[in-house]
């Protein structure tokens, strides 16, 4: 009940400020679109005089896309025909779980690194502003809660990933002998396919743990008004297993309700014939509505979490 | 008294080695349910003990050999293939390595090896008895490395006449080896393969005995063998050839008779594990039938119906295009994971490979059954030498796969695998045309096509040009001749060196024979030659013909403004076409202009380039450098057209998606982050 309690607040305090949410998400447009232009320049230097730009409007030439590989550098490397509709979402999946991101060009990384800390910045306008009594979004007062906030986020994100890439490779270390062992031992590949599956859930299960844990963290920060960072660490702990069927329950809820979106959105993007500009915009605004949601899902769960802690204190 | 008693011992071993020899054929002969489809070079009569405790192979081996040469032969030689996996100094091995290949923690019960105990002449017609185990040396005719125990040779004690048998006794033992490569055991799952001792190719007055390579395969002479394997009971076996008999013996064994007639070799597996063999007949063509057998493994039997029809459709359509499947039988082995030993060829008999979670629509397990099958024909019926010609079986046989599986599936989706499961992707098929041209495209220019197996740059390049760029020149040579003309050439070539061993100018000949001229132009560029073949459109222009100004004759003529497009308007348009790479193959051009009008040109593709030159009341829309798309070899694709208004939607399109992919990539990593 408390979950459920808390999670419409959340969902009413976050609605109550869908322009942050707007705002947020036009950061995120904004910085995207810095690298599709010059990917943009690229498809269309490739293809654009060609007739292949015409099998590119009807659909995908698979050819082309293996010259275009064979050629490709930096940037162009992340161009295959697995990022549409659900490839987008599950090999980001598979980036994150197995850290295959950094396998990914450079700049993508710069962008990824630049862009989680812009977040860690911004977490810290969205808390001031769910922490309100009557919660609004005023520029000023945004910008106010991120710079006084960032500096402190920041070494909990340092402090975060310091912890979650020791906690990655001491289970690395643990499962890699495991599944090497599965995978050279076996008579059928499925004990190893099971095994990787186990693994990759733990791990997944670890990172979502730790972005709730720390989600706790930044909240008593701002609600707590503590200069030490440190200590708010081991006390989020605390109040995570004081109370874990609550707050586990409310990240697992909001977190169930963000796969539900994303599979609307894989099934609705499917349906979407992109062989004219009609469909390609319909098909670009559904993408922006899902990116929306999942922003909007994210302020929601900051400010389910607040009025959970605030609930439980 | 001494005397008459060794008389009496002699003339007795000679009558035991006629009536052995007397049997020999009588047996035969009457196990032979069909007449053989070939003269019958090398005959193998094994009996067969598999020590699975000890992963030890115990055998026996009759080897009766005629020389079909016009050469009198001093010499055998043959192969010990298994001794490739008997130390890491071996050639196969030292080349495996250097390919980072490396064999690591093999302990003393891992490696494998073949060993001949005995080897002798049976008393018959041509030879007395004769003990050649003497005699045997090592060789070692492609590197001389001393290690390498591959290859043996024995000398005869009298020569080998032309049409003349002549019959051995072989005793060998065999250690079945971690896999490696190919065959060995993996726990209690057997894939047996090059493990006895065989005898080479005498062809062209010489032994063509190679030793093992790390990428080489096989090449024998064509008979019949008869092979009786003895294991535990619990073991469910399969085998090249009929599967004859099955007899349980009271120490807990059985022994297994297989029998197969015009075959050049003779691979078997055995598992505990197998499902119940399935077992169908197929008449793929009217009154033409064979029986299918069809080992899989537990985890796998959902994919029954998929290997079964994979295997048919394969039966089906190369007897279609490469002449009727002549055998009875044909084995589908689905081999052990981490048995090492799928994807593998043998006459009737080749394993395939499957993923538990395949999905619709995804080529696996069809692709690798349908060429496994395939090198039943290229290796298997047309006998070509796999050491020194290997892109006259890969090449032939990727060919070949590729063209049965889209007629038989169509086009497959591009699939992806997360957390090993795959996922498809509906709207992205993948065409004929891209089926080994990336490989190709990367390694282009590392070396010839026509090299021996060991003699590539690298493994990549040995895969590539001896797969790859063979089919992709098929591919190119169907579409350059027409497709009826090639079906005719190639169905020939193949029934006419069934049973034989063609070299590459056979397959020149055919080719020029049914093309009506003399083909080296073509054949020797990809064959023989590593240059890359690219045309493109470089350049296309329309603009309204210039007025004539200045002095013509003396009169001063001055520029007319014309206000409008007239009706009248001439606009002169160029078309620039290039050869970007080495290879020259004649090209149409197709140039279309904006009323509609097509201009076909057909450029002989000598020189580097050419201009089309057009005066035409419409400008140019576009120009298209082979728009039938027939130089599937064309390493760059995209540049063979050129329009003169790009396509603005495909790009915004493209961008759009991978936008929102980079979205979402920074939206989820923010899990890192606040």
């Amino acid at each position: 009940m408390k979950i459920i309690i808390n999670f419409f607040k959340g969902l009413k305090t976050t609605g109550k400020t869908t322009r942050m949410v707007l705002f947020l998400f036009i950061i995120n447009l904004l910085f995207s679109m810095l690298l599709a232009i010059p990917m943009y320049n690229s498809l269309k230097n490739s293809f654009g005089h060609s007739e292949v730009g015409e099998k590119m409007a009807e659909g995908f030439d698979y050819l082309w896309w293996q010259e275009f590989r064979d050629e490709a550098q930096g940037l162009e490397t992340t161009f295959t025909p697995s990022i549409i509709g659900k490839g987008a979402v599950l090999n980001n999946l598979v980036d994150l779980i197995q850290l295959r991101i950094f396998d990914s060009p450079p700049i993508i990384i710069i962008f990824v690194f630049f862009y989680i800390t812009l977040h860690t910045f911004l977490a810290g306008g969205i808390l001031s502003t769910f922490y309100q009594d009557n919660p609004k979004f005023t520029m000023k007062g945004f910008a106010k809660g991120a710079g006084s906030y960032f500096f402190r986020f920041f070494i909990l994100m340092l402090i975060s990933w310091v912890m979650l890439f020791t906690i990655t490779a001491v289970l690395g270390s643990v499962f890699s002998p495991i599944l090497d062992k599965a995978f050279d031992n076996s008579q059928t590949e499925v004990t190893p396919f099971y095994l990787v599956l186990l693994f990759s859930g733990i791990i997944f299960f670890i990172f979502l743990f730790f972005q709730m844990l720390f989600d706790y963290a930044r909240i008593k920060i701002v609600l707590e008004e503590r200069r030490n960072v440190l200590i708010f660490i081991p006390e989020a702990f605390s109040f995570v297993f004081k109370f874990p069927f609550s707050t586990l329950g409310l990240y697992f809820l909001i977190f169930l309700i963000s796969i539900v979106a994303t599979l609307v959105y894989i099934l609705l993007k499917d349906f979407i014939p992109q062989s004219s500009y009609l469909g390609v915009s319909l098909a670009f605004f559904l993408q922006q509505v899902f990116i929306f949601s999942v922003i909007w899902l994210r302020c929601c769960l900051y400010s389910s979490q607040m009025n959970l802690y605030r609930y439980l204190r | 008294m001494k005397q008459i008693f060794v008389k009496e011992t002699r003339l007795l071993k000679k009558i035991l080695a006629l009536s052995f020899l007397f049997f020999l054929l009588l047996g035969l002969l009457c196990t032979s349910a069909q007449e053989p489809l070939c003269k019958q070079i090398a005959n193998y009569t094994m009996s067969v003990t598999l020590d699975t405790k000890k992963n030890l192979i115990k055998a026996s081996e009759i080897l009766s050999w005629t020389n079909d040469s016009e050469n009198s032969i001093d010499e055998l030689w043959f192969h010990l293939y298994w001794n490739a996996f008997q130390n890491n100094m071996s050639t196969f091995l030292t080349e495996a390595s250097r390919r980072g290949r490396r064999v690591t923690g093999f302990t003393k019960d891992d490696w494998g090896y073949c060993q001949v105990n005995s080897i002798k002449i049976i008393n018959n017609p041509y030879f007395e008895a004769y003990d050649l185990f003497p005699d045997m040396e090592f060789d070692q005719p492609d590197d001389e490395n001393l290690y390498d125990q591959t290859v043996f040779s024995a000398r005869l004690p009298h020569s080998l006449e032309p049409g003349q048998t002549i019959l051995l006794n072989i005793e060998f033992e065999s250690k079945v080896p971690r896999p490696i490569a190919r065959t060995g055991v993996y726990k209690d799952y057997y894939f047996i393969a090059q493990w006895f001792p065989k005898i080479g190719v005498f062809i062209e007055g010489k032994w063509n005995c190679h030793q093992y390579h790390a990428s080489s395969e096989y090449f024998a002479d064509y008979g019949t063998y008869d092979v009786k394997i003895t294991l535990p009971s619990s073991f469910i076996v399969g085998a090249t050839g009929e599967h004859r008999e099955k007899i349980n013996n009271e120490d807990g064994t059985t022994t297994h008779h297989f029998y197969q007639h015009s075959v050049h070799d003779f691979a078997w597996t055995a598992s505990p594990h197998f499902l119940p063999p399935y077992i169908e007949d197929y008449e793929f063509a009217p009154g033409k039938s064979t029986q299918i057998t069809l080992l899989l493994q537990p985890q796998h039997k959902k994919l029954k119906d998929r290997y079964m029809n994979a295997v048919k459709n394969a039966i089906k359509y190369c007897s279609l295009f490469y002449g009727d499947y002549p055998y009875t039988t044909s084995t589908c082995v689905d081999p052990a994971y981490n048995s090492g030993s799928g994807g593998m060829e043998y006459p009737t008999f080749f394993t395939g490979g499957a993923y538990f979670l395949t999905r619709k629509g995804i080529s696996s397990p069809e692709g690798v059954t349908i060429h496994e099958f395939g090198h039943g024909y290229f290796y298997g019926l047309v006998g070509s030498n796999e050491f020194e010609n290997p892109w006259m079986d890969e090449g032939f046989t990727s060919f070949l796969d590729t063209e049965v599986y889209y007629a038989a599936y169509g086009e497959p989706l591009y699939n992806m695998s997360y957390f090993g499961i795959p996922v498809t992707f509906k709207d992205v098929r993948i065409p004929i045309e891209s089926d080994g041209i990336s490989r190709h495209r990367q390694t282009y220019n590392m070396d010839i096509m026509q090299r021996f197996s060991w003699e590539f740059l690298e493994g990549g390049s040995y895969g590539a040009n001896s797969y790859s760029k063979a089919e992709l020149t098929l591919r190119t040579l169907k579409r350059f001749m027409g497709k009826e003309l090639f079906s005719k050439m190639i169905k020939a070539y193949s029934l006419r060196f069934w049973f034989k061993h063609p070299r590459p100018e056979d397959f020149y000949a055919v080719v020029s024979e049914f093309a009506g001229q003399d083909m080296s132009w073509f054949l020797d560029q990809f064959i023989y030659g590593s240059g890359k073949l690219d045309y493109s459109i470089d350049r296309i222009t329309s603009n309204k013909e210039r007025q004539p100004i200045g002095l013509f004759n003396g009169i001063y003529k001055e520029r007319e403004r014309k206000k409008e497009k007239t009706k009248d308007s001439v606009y002169r348009s160029e078309v620039t076409v290039r050869r970007l790479g080495e290879a020259k193959v004649p090209v149409d051009v197709l140039v279309v202009f904006e009323d509609g009008q097509e201009i076909r040109e057909v450029w002989d593709g000598l020189y580097r380039w050419k201009k089309y030159i057009y005066h035409r009341p419409s400008k140019i829309k576009k120009a298209v450098v082979d728009p039938e798309f027939k130089l599937v070899l064309d390493i760059n694709r995209t540049n063979n057209s050129k329009k003169m208004k790009p396509n603005r939607l495909a790009p915004l399109k493209w961008v759009s998606n991978w936008l929102g992919w980079l979205q979402h990539t920074l939206e989820f990593f923010t899990i890192f982050g606040g």
